[in-house]
């Protein structure tokens, strides 16, 4: 049994990091696929526009835009006729679960690494993540 | 790096070439080209004294170069005509103002001045910021004549607007506004923008481009995506310095580590070979950490 908790996507549902390494259309690129992945943003949800999101996070509109673009071009959302992005029909929602850990795979690999660099015991660490995945603090 | 100097079409709304400048014994800019792509957000950033006024003064037309030339808006930075200077805002580190005239007073007579003038955009933001409009330019704090002078700039509808140092008087607040409305600006506007800080978070948010000037050279101009994308921080493990390699970008010895550690830039695509040599390492960069590298 897996519950979905479907989110009402606003400019907020984003979280940037503009100090990371990763630049800021990737990190909305992948975490809109992380959630169109996990089934959270459904077929036909309605994106915030590129001026919301660009507004509320003080971030340019045109690295918003690239993000969407890119999103648009996997076929993972699409133009609405107005104005507007939403989740494409045809983005299937909750994917298998191995195509979903294949999306998380990379990160994982960069935590074992530094995990091993940090010489931290495996329990540790799993434990901290267990706490970290059911409370999310 | 040259290759990054190329623009998509048209002529940038701000360009310079070979700018030399000395002060006495001192070397200010050291032949620098440089180049606005039309619709970007351009962060100039720099240590203190790296150059970056004195670079944007001469874009301006503002000082004698010893070499080089500026156009801005496709017109020599030296000769601009009224209607480009129209078309430009312009805020420099530290406003001149006519100290006994009120807020209220110069926002009226610049209205008459600029044909494309935003009234409405002035009282919303005089109303917004709480800037008081009674008040002679010559008695408000540093922060508040730096706010008039960006609201000055903006109203304008500026289809170039270059800021000097923009968010360095401002509060956090304050910053974050002027970062969206630059942002948004560009965005919907159009308008190509230049501003030059030495504080690395207001630039990662709204730049689209980056230059970076140390010393009075532009070591690097890219657009801000690239510079995370295509630079990195190699580790190599090396008791002798390693020898130089293509795409190096800076090096210093790291005693710690017990080797040195470089900037190396991707080219066509692939990393250095030296990457793949036995205990080498290649770590992604933020911003912050990219400028340490290549400052220190």
């Amino acid at each position: 049994m897996c519950i979905v908790v479907l989110i009402h996507m606003d400019a907020s549902s984003l979280t940037i990091a503009p100090g990371a390494p990763e630049p800021i259309y990737r990190q909305i690129v992948e975490q809109v696929r992380r959630l169109i992945a996990g089934g959270q943003l459904p077929p036909g949800e309605l994106m915030p526009s590129v001026r919301e999101v660009a507004g509320f996070h003080a971030i340019n509109p045109m690295t918003v835009s690239r993000a969407y673009s890119l999103l648009e071009g996997e076929g993972l959302l699409e133009r609405l006729r107005g104005t507007g992005m939403a989740v494409a029909q045809s983005a299937r929602s909750a994917r298998p679960e191995a195509e979903r850990m294949s999306l998380i795979e990379p990160r994982l690999h960069e935590l074992a690494r530094a995990a091993r660099e940090l010489e931290l015991p495996a329990s540790r660490v799993l434990r901290r993540l267990d706490q970290l995945l059911e409370n999310g603090e | 790096m040259n290759a990054m100097l190329k623009i998509s079409a048209g002529v940038a709304p701000l360009q310079a070439c070979g700018i030399c400048k000395r002060y006495d014994d001192r070397t200010a800019l050291d032949t620098v080209d440089f180049a606005l792509p039309e619709g970007a957000v351009l962060g100039l950033i720099g240590r203190n004294g790296a150059g970056k006024s004195t670079l944007i003064r001469a874009l301006m037309g503002l000082i004698d170069v010893d070499a080089g030339n500026a156009t801005v808006l496709g017109e020599p930075a030296l000769a601009m005509s009224d209607a480009a200077k129209e078309r430009l805002g312009y805020v420099p580190q530290d406003p001149d103002v006519l100290g006994w005239l009120r807020v209220d007073e110069m926002f009226a007579l610049l209205r008459g001045q600029y044909p494309r003038w935003d009234q409405e955009f002035v009282e919303a933001q005089l109303a917004r910021t709480l800037l008081p409009r009674d008040r002679a330019l010559g008695r408000l704090s540093p922060g508040e004549r730096q706010q008039v002078a960006l609201i000055r700039a903006l109203a304008v509808q500026p289809s170039l607007l270059v800021l000097d140092e923009p968010a360095a008087a401002l509060d956090p607040v304050a910053r974050r506004d002027l970062l969206r409305e630059i942002a948004l600006r560009a965005g919907e506007s159009g308008t190509s923008v230049l501003f030059s800080t030495h504080i690395v978070s207001d630039l990662e948010r709204v730049a689209s481009h980056v230059a970076f000037l140390h010393q009075g050279r532009l070591l690097l101009q890219a657009p801000m995506d690239d510079l995370k994308e295509r630079y990195a921080r190699l580790w190599l493990p090396s008791r002798v310095a390693p020898p130089r390699i293509v795409g190096e970008i800076s090096r210093r010895p790291q005693q710690a580590f017990g080797g040195w550690s470089l900037v190396v830039e991707q080219i066509d695509g692939h990393w250095p070979e030296a990457t793949q040599q036995p205990g080498a390492r290649l770590e992604t960069l933020g911003l912050e950490d990219l400028f340490v590298e290549i400052a220190e």
